[in-house]
């Protein structure tokens, strides 16, 4: 019922904003094609969603009561603040960074080691100045784990492992990895999946009174909120994020193929070890990702002035 | 293999250059050239799967050989390793490591892995989030970490993708 009700909210909203200019536009219009198309084939009132006259007519299926209810709630504004899904605002994505990141670091906790998280803080910080998301408060960490995976959560915040950092020899390294993290941010990748789940009705009702009163967010929101991080995103999300990884770190003045160096040394582990299971689960190959980013790149840094690789200045773990 | 002497000897020499002598794979067609440079002359080309030897690393070049040939590649059309891994090590990776075969972890080693399940039962820690947030950085730190590393940003436009 409450799935309905969204569809038939944003059903309603996408007509009335097609004209906007907006980034989720594509993302909005897929979600509501598919629901509206959901709703056709589960034969129930399919066009009518968008006419409230309609709902005047006697209703045998409690779907169509709900239609009713949410056509006529659709106008007056809600009582209580609810979580913008379809133009968060960048203190909304800061706050379901928040939660995402926060269950992460339940699963696995920050490494304790103040100077190695200040340093990765450091370069971290120094990449994503170059990114058009220079005004998010990025924050990163690097998480108590074996495994060899990074994370990115809406809203600048970014977690890579002990096992991923171990396997670094430069500074260059930490900040290619690091760039292609913040790329997800910066092209809000998980938050549109987030949003297309949410306008789908998958998990409808969890969030909503997310933000109470004093905007705060409600606990357990989002189910477990790191669970995200366990599905993956497409193909072309992680190419992308491969490509602007590697400008980042080149704009920062790094040699440009510490990324690339990366995903070497993760195509030589073996695929079996249950180390890379979930980074192989949610991403490309590494064979792949590093032929499309030589497919990218071709000659188009020849003339960039080779940057630096920092090995000494790599902060080494115990 | 006296070659591969000769040349870690010689590379050896070079101060500032990698030593190679790996295993790879060609992940695309590729021209080969004479020296590291995009307009160096053709002297052959590598196919998708092609093993080759890689030699040496100039900036984004690889020195390879082929059995067909030999010469500079782009960085980027080769993959470390040779073309097919063995999955024969995986029980005893798996035994060694402490982990079942679900990817959980079964003693208490130091071991500590990051599975799905993991995530999917994972619970805020507001302790360790504060913590994170404690470290953050304004613009500007990066900016005096940047200088004091030597670090001068490039001005470079985001890529296509391809195809
Ligand atoms: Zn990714």
């Amino acid at each position: 019922m409450t799935k309905l009700l969204i569809s038939l909210i944003l059903a309603s909203g996408l007509f009335a904003t097609q004209t906007m200019a907006y980034d989720f536009g594509k993302v909005l219009e897929d979600a509501a094609k598919k629901k509206i198309e959901d709703v056709k084939n589960g034969g129930e009132t399919p066009a009518t969603a968008t006419v409230p006259d309609k709902a005047t007519s006697p209703a045998p299926e409690s779907g169509t009561s709900s239609a009713t209810t949410s056509a006529a709630t659709a106008a007056p504004p809600p009582a209580q603040p609810e979580f913008n899904w379809k133009n968060p605002s960048k203190e909304e994505e800061i706050a379901l960074g928040r939660e995402i990141t926060g269950s992460l670091l339940g699963a696995a906790p920050l490494v304790k080691d103040e100077a190695l998280q200040k340093y990765v803080n450091q370069v971290g910080r120094w990449v994503a100045n170059q990114s058009e998301r220079a005004d998010l408060p990025w924050k990163f960490g690097v998480i108590e784990s074996t495994d060899i995976n990074a994370f990115a959560a809406p809203g600048g915040y970014v977690l890579i492992t002990k096992g991923l950092y171990q396997k670094l020899h430069s500074e260059a390294q930490l900040a290619g990895v690091l760039g292609h993290e913040i790329a997800h941010v910066v092209k809000k990748h998980q938050l549109k999946v987030l949003q297309k789940q949410q306008l789908l009705g998958y998990g409808a009702g969890k969030l909503s009174g997310l933000f109470g009163k004093n905007d705060k967010l409600a606990k357990k929101a989002l189910g477990t909120g790191a669970e995200i991080s366990a599905r993956g995103l497409d193909k072309d999300a992680e190419f992308e994020a491969d490509r602007m990884g590697m400008v980042l770190a080149t704009r920062a003045g790094y040699d440009a193929y510490g990324l690339a160096d990366v995903l070497q040394t993760i195509g030589q582990t073996n695929k079996s070890d249950s180390s890379v299971a979930l980074l192989f689960k949610t991403h490309p190959a590494p064979d792949e990702r590093l032929a499309r980013l030589g497919d990218s790149v071709g000659g188009s840094l020849d003339n960039i002035k080779a940057g630096k690789t920092l090995e000494n200045r790599l902060y080494k773990l115990n | 293999m006296k070659d591969y002497l000769k040349l870690l000897i010689l590379v050896g020499l070079a101060t500032p250059i990698l030593v190679f002598a790996d295993a790879g794979t060609a992940l695309k067609t590729d021209t080969v050239r004479a020296e590291p440079f995009a307009d160096a002359k053709t002297v052959g080309n590598i196919n998708k799967n092609d093993s080759v030897d890689i030699l040496n690393k100039k900036g984004a070049w690889l020195q390879i050989k082929t059995k067909k040939t030999s010469g500079w590649v782009r960085l980027l059309s080769v993959k470390r390793g040779a073309a097919t891994v063995s999955n024969n090590a995986k029980g005893v990776i798996d035994v060694a490591s402490g982990r079942a075969g679900t990817g959980q972890v079964v003693s208490t080693t130091g071991i500590r892995g990051l599975s799905a399940e993991d995530l999917k039962a994972a619970k805020f820690n507001e302790d360790e989030m504060k913590k994170m947030e404690s470290h953050t950085l304004s613009a500007s730190d990066g900016q005096s970490f940047a200088s004091a590393g030597g670090l001068n940003t490039v001005k470079l436009a985001y890529l296509k993708g391809a195809k």
